[in-house]
């Protein structure tokens, strides 16, 4: 399967099992800020912005990312080392309501600001980001994830999420330990410091990228 | 005195980690400790928010208003814990009851402890981490440390909603949680690792001897009964006041001259401390202490006057979680000033007044939560009081000073999150006032350097 049928299987499983923002009744609206708050929000931060690298960033996040990967974790189908310590559980109990609840609302909170890194680090980031590395096959991450990183759809934003959680994910789904079909195609052969790269110049856009 | 320094010597460290936790979360061991009982960010979060974060069926009660009577976990949150461990001191101590003879020069004790532990969520805000142990040693099965809690927001700052103007007021910007806590020992409710109840070392010989003199904040455990409020805000900044009362099990009830060390009244405790986070790390900085009235009792009626006795304590603790390795430093230094208006009439101190200084430092690394080790420091020293640290084979103080210092290195290997193998030496460089002949018995302080192997299972 080339990187295209993956994308076109990828997006068209994911709209199968979406609710659309527009199906999420109020009680469930409310249900979802309330699990944010007082669960969520111990790791992720308020609003799902948060300054410790071991958990992400959900804030502004495309909602059918979120929703898949809370699927995942409830299903235990995405199985990286911290997906089983701590989202395995945390996913288990989630109905899909509460998940496309809780998806729309992590996707309607404002970014988390940029953190500007080593510019030498971000100048070569952003060529692989927007150019890719031709010389080895590996396509330009905005193709998918957006000029700006804004994320699109089920692949996920990436602007302003932390560098060293970027690259334990790489990292993870290169070693097949979270299973991601596109992503495994796609980075098969970027070294550590090409995702140094990419990951601090991600890390480094503000909300409009 | 001399049972009661011996009570003091035999006690050891409470130890705890509790897969209970983890049944309820469905979150690893490694969500809330580096290596246990060590905690986490998340760890202490999960502690303050009173033990409730739960992903399991719940069995559920609601009233015709909605409101929540019931929310209770459909598969309670137990655990066990089994530690079995061998002991093996520098020099054999004197046998108990044969002049000039010595006991077996290394003890196993198969069980150390075993506990079992009820760790979790009761209803909505109200949860418990309540233990019972029984002591190997001692031969002994009793209520161990016990912490009730319910805790809640008072407000959480607003998420910032795209587009939404928001609002100005201090609440809304903020994350609020307050908490009230029941339980049995000051410090045990604390979610940092510098304190007495939780600080290292995690485990210790139960049947070596350790230094006379700690100071009360570390010493009344399982004797008292806590009730405090708290508020944890913004994820960083802690304070909290407590109050404590006498409550010893066992013994004559209500309580009479047959009990020894009788809380009298309320003994206001205060805690307060500021954690800061950034990146992969976390630096605490506090105080601590207690204001505690103690009647001697032991033979004496319980009124009358009181020794007084104020700890000051301050504390600090740096994590580093990176991936692979973890650094830990844990600092504490507890100053307590000692007014002993009841001991000295009763024979039992020389001075109206002492004090005692504790202090503790240890620096601890984990790789892979697979391998730990930890060097530790500690050091006592006092006002010299020949009745308050009296001569006594291997217990006692020869010239009356509670001074001890020393060193622990430990070395853990855990081969799973919730199995421990430990090897730890303790060594003492003074030991109850004196390096050589300390006790007046001939008993050098390097004698009572110990190696304790371990192997902790919960479960």
């Amino acid at each position: 399967m080339n990187i295209k049928q993956a994308l076109s299987l990828t997006l068209a499983l994911l709209a199968l099992g979406r609710v659309s923002a527009d199906e999420i009744t109020p009680e469930a609206q409310h249900a979802a800020a309330q699990i944010a708050a007082t669960t969520c929000s111990t790791c992720h931060g308020t609003g799902g912005r948060n300054t410790s690298p071991i958990f992400p960033n959900l804030a502004a996040q495309t909602a059918p990312y979120i929703e898949a990967q809370l699927k995942a974790f409830r299903d235990q189908t995405r199985a990286d080392p911290d997906a089983q310590a701590y989202m395995w559980g945390m996913a288990s109990q989630l109905k899909d309501d509460a998940i496309s609840a809780i998806a729309a609302h992590y996707a309607a909170q404002a970014a988390a600001p940029g953190h500007a890194g080593d510019a030498k680090l971000i100048g070569r980031g952003k060529s692989i980001f927007e150019q890719g590395v031709p010389d080895k096959g590996i396509a330009a991450c905005a193709t998918c994830h957006g000029a700006h990183a804004q994320g699109n759809g089920p692949f996920p934003r990436l602007a302003g999420q932390h560098a060293s959680y970027l690259i334990k994910q790489m990292l993870v789904i290169q070693s097949a330990l979270r299973q991601a079909p596109v992503m495994h195609g796609v980075i098969k052969d970027l070294g550590r410091e090409q995702m140094l790269d990419v990951a601090t110049y991600l890390e480094s856009l503000g909300p409009s990228g | 005195m001399g049972a009661f320094l011996l009570l003091a010597g035999l006690a050891a460290p409470p130890a705890h980690a509790v897969p209970s936790f983890a049944r309820q979360t469905g979150m690893a061991c490694s969500a809330c400790h580096t290596v246990f009982p060590e905690l986490t960010p998340f760890g202490r979060e999960f502690k303050l928010n009173a033990y409730v974060i739960d992903n399991i069926r719940q069995i559920k009660g609601e009233t015709m208003e909605r409101r929540e009577t019931l929310a209770l976990n459909s598969i309670p949150p137990l655990s066990m814990m089994v530690q079995i461990s061998y002991s093996h001191t520098s020099k054999a101590l004197p046998d108990s009851q044969v002049s000039g003879a010595l006991a077996k020069d290394g003890d196993v004790l198969f069980p150390d402890q075993v506990s079992f532990f009820y760790a979790g969520k009761i209803a909505n805000d109200l949860g418990a981490f309540m233990q019972l142990t029984y002591s190997g040693a001692a031969d002994h099965f009793g209520i161990d440390n016990t912490d009730i809690r319910y805790a809640r927001y008072l407000s959480q700052a607003e998420p910032d909603e795209k587009g939404a103007s928001g609002s100005n007021s201090w609440f809304s910007t903020h994350d609020v949680l307050v908490g009230i806590t029941l339980n049995n020992n000051p410090t045990v409710q604390d979610v940092w690792n510098t304190i007495p109840a939780w600080g290292f070392p995690y485990v210790a010989s139960s049947i070596s001897p350790s230094p006379a003199a700690s100071s009360k904040i570390a010493s009344i455990g399982q004797t008292a009964a806590g009730l405090g409020v708290y508020t944890w805000i913004d994820h960083s900044l802690y304070v909290e006041f407590s109050g404590y009362a006498a409550a010893q099990t066992g013994g004559v009830h209500p309580l009479d001259s047959q009990a020894a060390n009788v809380l009298r009244g309320f003994s206001p405790y205060w805690r307060a401390a500021y954690e800061y986070h950034w990146d992969r790390n976390s630096l605490e900085v506090g105080t601590y202490g207690i204001n505690a009235s103690i009647l001697p009792g032991g033979g004496h009626p319980l009124s009358g006057p009181t020794d007084r006795f104020t700890d000051t304590a301050i504390d600090a603790q740096y994590q580093y979680i990176g991936e692979e390795s973890i650094f830990t430093v844990l600092a504490t230094y507890i100053h307590e000033n000692g007014h002993l208006d009841a001991s000295v009439p009763q024979g039992l101190a020389s001075n109206s007044s002492d004090t005692l200084n504790t202090a503790k430092a240890t620096f601890e690394y984990a790789y892979r939560r697979m391998i730990n080790a930890s060097l530790g420091y500690f050091s006592t020293t006092g006002t010299t009081d020949p009745l308050l640290y009296a001569q006594a084979p291997v217990t006692g103080s020869a010239t009356g000073a509670p001074n001890s210092r020393g060193y622990i290195f430990e070395f853990d290997y855990l081969p799973f999150l919730n199995t421990k193998l430990t090897a730890q030496y303790t060594g003492y460089s003074k030991f109850n006032g004196g390096s050589t002949n300390y006790d007046g018995s001939g008993r050098s302080a390097s004698d009572n350097n110990v190696l304790y192997l371990q192997l902790w299972i919960s479960f």
